[in-house]
């Protein structure tokens, strides 16, 4: 019919002219539908979304009934009451899902607040030269806060820790920072040693693994009864309880860490020590290697430049910015006239004990061995570099990290409730039993390790 | 060009005879359609195999599209991202789950039943005795230290982590809240994340952890157990013992509710002192027996509701068995403190608003309504999935009582925090060549020494 009316030439024109249009309309709609199902189209939603909606509208969500308990004041009933029904209507009830970050923010108090002056060179703070005398002179005056106590003239530790004031972004980091405090709160209950947890940030050029140094100086100087400050990483863990550092053997030093000399003074190797726990004498040396250390931490430029510096003075090291460790190498290694005098790099025990090589053991070690050794036979530390469980990406693999992390702390608390009684069913199991049965004389029954009343916990009589 | 010419050709070839021709039309259509060349015919069928290839690769790729295959469409690093998540995900359900395959099969759960008489152990009978002669023969562990008694706080929570990660974020913090209070006062800590008995599980669980610490520390002069959402918020102020030297137990309450109302909050046990005597070790015996999960606690349960004023209906907790006990045993409130001035527990919800008016018109150190002692978020259970309060202004109230607290810790280092809901700090006192006159100046524990009065 077209034909006639156009013309035998022009009626096959337009035929294939809509056979060709019918092709790339065809042809076109599947591209849409193709790019829908990719890239989305806004309102439009995927073909996913599209599915879930359906399986969400033809299943049954069932409410969740769990007994709830209200313990309410009733002093401030009536209010409590009153405000809780607001409350309830205004808000959720539900943890999961809600984002934290919805309540942090700055506010202005009306403080004054101080900053450092930006033009100047970083710095720790004004130099002090005569620290020793200062504290010398208050420790005179304050004889109810002395820096040595106990039967053995143990000096006084405070340990130092920490973690970042924000929730962790792995949703298991948080449990695991806090059985590691857990852990260090222990050791440290059975040695009298006292336990700063750090959760701010002081200065905020020295960022990351450098924000130990402001907070070592800032308590060195506030607490001048304080002795040794021990830093210890929020990834190490105690594994003696029973082992006792030899204070006596570093009554000349100033500065204990774990490494070997050779690999610092020799090799230059960057991992010839670790800062991940290390001891720090309260004096004048240790704020000067301090001021000398802090230069190569600012953020930015400065901890580039550093870092490639590092690289190239340093064996091994890879690519990356200045790091507080391989620094403190470089500082050790270039100016060892200066400081390897008063520097003690320990390896009889395990002041740090790399994870990797330590954990597969500990069940050959219970059957072989004892606490109270420090060393390769039972460590001291098990530390987790690598592992970062707060993070979301670390070094190794999640579950082979978080799995012997358990163990190493079911392999510490058992030293503990072996004090009372109990055990681990296993290094991997949370539940415990029973290995001392109550009795009616609870004072004549000692613990195996005599941990409950040791001697280096006693009181100067 | 070629074919249509043909083909026009023939069209126009037949147009004057109409009907035979129509016959002879088609069959010549036919016949020249294979009278085409062979050139033509193999360029059709590859113009149509061509097409059909590009149809079908087409239909893959919607298919790909909508049944979601996007791990191989993704980059790598959000795969990986992916993948990783995941893996945290089941690990996660893995360890939150009870089940561990180490452990050996327990069998079905037995349950005391309603005649069986359950025990904390062995009835002690010469504790104060047994203790007195222990600490003569232990000189070197001292129940007294510096003129002060030898504190033991007391507090944990459950072995596996929290139902979501911010509870146990304000696990952390919390604990950090208790650790800088009893470094300030010379209090050594306990944190239990251990079930030691099975029956006294959830809130009894502290009965067995209480008395198995006080028979092993006989140094110990008093045990204080702290719930896990309970927080210090005054730095400063120290629990004036002295007060307690003829009572065993302190712990907040109002005397009125109790006997008079006898209402089921009329005291709370999250936050509370014992002396480590027999006399506690006795209190203990007669508490427990309400706890042994099943049948006991169920019906114990039912007495307690029936009995106290204002309780619902829910299986025997630990705070009304023990009001329970002291109204219906009359041997015990000779001994027990029921301390209100100042706040061993403090309500959340009534202190919490307040803070900045606290902070413009008060000092630490008053422990009572004016600058709370504890803050204890009763009601919240952020490591549970639902708590009893919005969600929102729970973890608000947390994080500035947290605060709150801090601000009184970081005072001795010069900073403070940037609000009271803020994680950052700022600056308030410049470093100094001098830094011991700020000590003597704003280390808490000086002050605390200078107003301890002299234990004789």
């Amino acid at each position: 019919m077209i034909g006639r009316l156009l013309g035998p030439r022009r009626a096959r024109q337009l035929q294939r002219f809509v056979r060709n249009g019918k092709l790339t309309i065809l042809c076109l709609f599947l591209t849409v539908i193709m790019f829908r199902g990719y890239l989305g189209a806004g309102r439009f939603g995927t073909p996913e979304k599209d599915l879930d909606d359906i399986r969400e509208t033809l299943s049954y969500i069932r409410r969740r009934a769990e007994p709830r308990r209200v313990l309410e004041e009733a002093l401030m009933a009536a209010q409590g009451e009153l405000k809780s029904a607001e409350n309830a209507a205004a808000g959720s009830n539900n943890y999961t899902d809600f984002d934290i970050s919805k309540i942090f923010r700055d506010e202005d108090d009306g403080v004054e607040e101080f900053r450092r002056d930006p033009s100047q060179p970083y710095s720790l703070g004004p130099k002090i030269s005569n620290w020793d005398e200062q504290r010398a002179e208050w420790l005179e005056r304050n004889p109810k806060f002395p820096n040595f106590s106990g039967r053995i003239n143990k000096p006084r530790v405070l340990l130092v820790t920490g973690s970042s004031p924000k929730p962790c972004e792995n949703p298991v980091g948080d449990h695991y920072l806090l059985k590691s405090i857990k852990n260090k709160i222990d050791y440290c209950r059975l040695h009298g040693i006292e336990i700063f947890y750090n959760m701010a940030l002081l200065d905020a050029e020295m960022s990351g693994f450098w924000a130990k140094l402001p907070l070592i100086r800032k308590l060195l100087l506030s607490h001048p009864e304080v002795e040794f400050l021990w830093w210890m990483d929020s990834d190490a863990m105690f594994t003696d309880m029973a082992f006792e550092l030899p204070w006596e053997r570093y009554k000349d030093v100033n500065l204990v860490m774990h490494g070997w000399d050779e690999m610092i003074y020799d090799q230059r190797n960057w991992i010839g020590l670790n800062t991940g726990s290390f001891l720090l004498r309260n004096s004048q040396w240790s704020l000067d290697i301090l001021d000398t250390w802090a230069p190569m931490g600012p953020k930015g430029k400065v901890r580039e430049e550093a870092g490639k510096v590092l690289t190239r003075e340093l064996k091994d090291r890879p690519v990356f910015e200045a790091d507080d460790q391989s620094a403190m190498v470089y500082i050790l290694a270039s100016q060892k006239e200066k400081w390897a005098d008063k520097v003690y790099l320990e390896s009889a025990y395990y002041l740090h004990g790399y994870w990797g090589i330590l954990v597969d053991r500990y069940e050959e070690m219970i059957e072989s061995y004892h606490p109270g050794y420090g060393d390769h036979r039972w460590p001291l530390v098990t530390h987790f570099v690598g592992c970062k469980p707060c993070g979301k990406f670390g070094d190794y693999p999640v579950e082979r990290c978080l799995k012997q992390m358990d163990r190493a702390f079911h392999f510490g608390d058992n030293q503990i409730l072996q004090m009372y009684g109990f055990i681990h069913n296993s290094l991997g199991s949370r539940k415990v039993r029973r290995i001392r049965n109550e009795t009616s004389n609870p004072l004549a029954v000692r613990d195996e390790l005599g941990l409950l009343h040791p001697a280096f916990k006693a009181v100067k009589v | 060009m070629g074919s249509e010419g043909a083909f026009s050709a023939q069209k126009r070839g037949s147009g004057g005879l109409p009907t035979a021709n129509a016959a002879v039309n088609g069959g010549a259509r036919s016949r020249a359609a294979s009278l085409l060349p062979r050139g033509r015919q193999i360029h059709k069928t590859f113009n149509n195999i061509k097409i059909t290839i590009l149809c079908g690769f087409v239909t893959i790729l919607v298919l790909r599209g909508t049944i979601g295959l996007g791990n191989l469409v993704s980059s790598e690093a959000d795969a990986e991202n992916q993948h990783l998540i995941e893996e945290t995900n089941r690990i996660l359900a893995e360890i939150r789950s009870d089940k561990d395959p180490t452990d050996p099969d327990d069998g079905p759960e037995q349950f005391l039943g309603l005649n069986d008489t359950f025990s904390l152990g062995p009835r002690i009978s010469t504790w104060d005795q047994d203790r007195k002669v222990w600490l003569e023969k232990n000189p070197q562990f001292p129940s007294y230290v510096n003129g002060k008694p030898r504190f033991l706080l007391v507090t944990g929570s459950q072995p596996t982590p929290c139902d979501n990660a911010i509870g146990d974020h304000y696990l952390l913090k919390a604990l950090k809240n208790k650790i800088d209070y009893c470094r300030l006062h010379g209090i050594e800590i306990v944190y239990n994340m251990a079930h030691l008995d099975k029956e006294l599980a959830g809130y009894w669980a502290k009965l067995p952890l209480l008395r198995r610490l006080m028979l092993s520390h006989p140094e110990v002069e008093w045990i204080w157990w702290m719930d896990s959402d309970a927080l210090f918020t005054d730095m400063v102020f120290e629990i004036p013992v002295s007060k307690y030297k003829d009572h065993n137990m302190v712990i907040h309450g109002y005397p009125d509710l109790l006997f008079e109302q006898k209402s089921w909050i009329a005291l709370n046990t999250g936050s509370f002192l014992f002396r480590n005597c027999q006399w506690s070790l006795d209190l203990l015996d007669s508490w427990s027996p309400m706890g042994p999960k099943g049948p006991l606690r169920e019906e114990a349960g039912k007495i307690l509701t029936a009995n106290l004023k204002g309780r619902p209906a829910f299986e025997a907790d630990d705070q009304s068995a023990l009001i329970y006990l002291l109204l219906s045993q009359e041997q015990w409130m000779s001994k027990v403190f029921v301390e209100n001035s100042f706040y061993l527990h403090g309500f959340w919800e009534g202190l919490v608003d307040r803070y900045e008016e606290m902070i413009e018109k008060y000092h630490p150190g008053l422990g009572d309504e004016r600058w709370p002692f504890v803050t204890h978020f009763v009601g919240c259970k952020p490591c549970g999935s639902y708590g009893d309060y919005p969600v929102e202004r729970c973890l608000k109230s947390m994080e500035r009582a947290f605060n709150f607290a801090d601000n009184q810790v970081l005072n001795l280092y010069g900073f403070r925090h940037r609000g009271l809901v803020s994680p950052n700090i700022k600056r308030i006192r410049n470093e100094t060549v001098a830094p011991l006159v700020n000590v003597d100046q704003f280390d808490i524990r000086h002050a605390a020494h200078h107003t301890t009065e002299p234990q004789s």
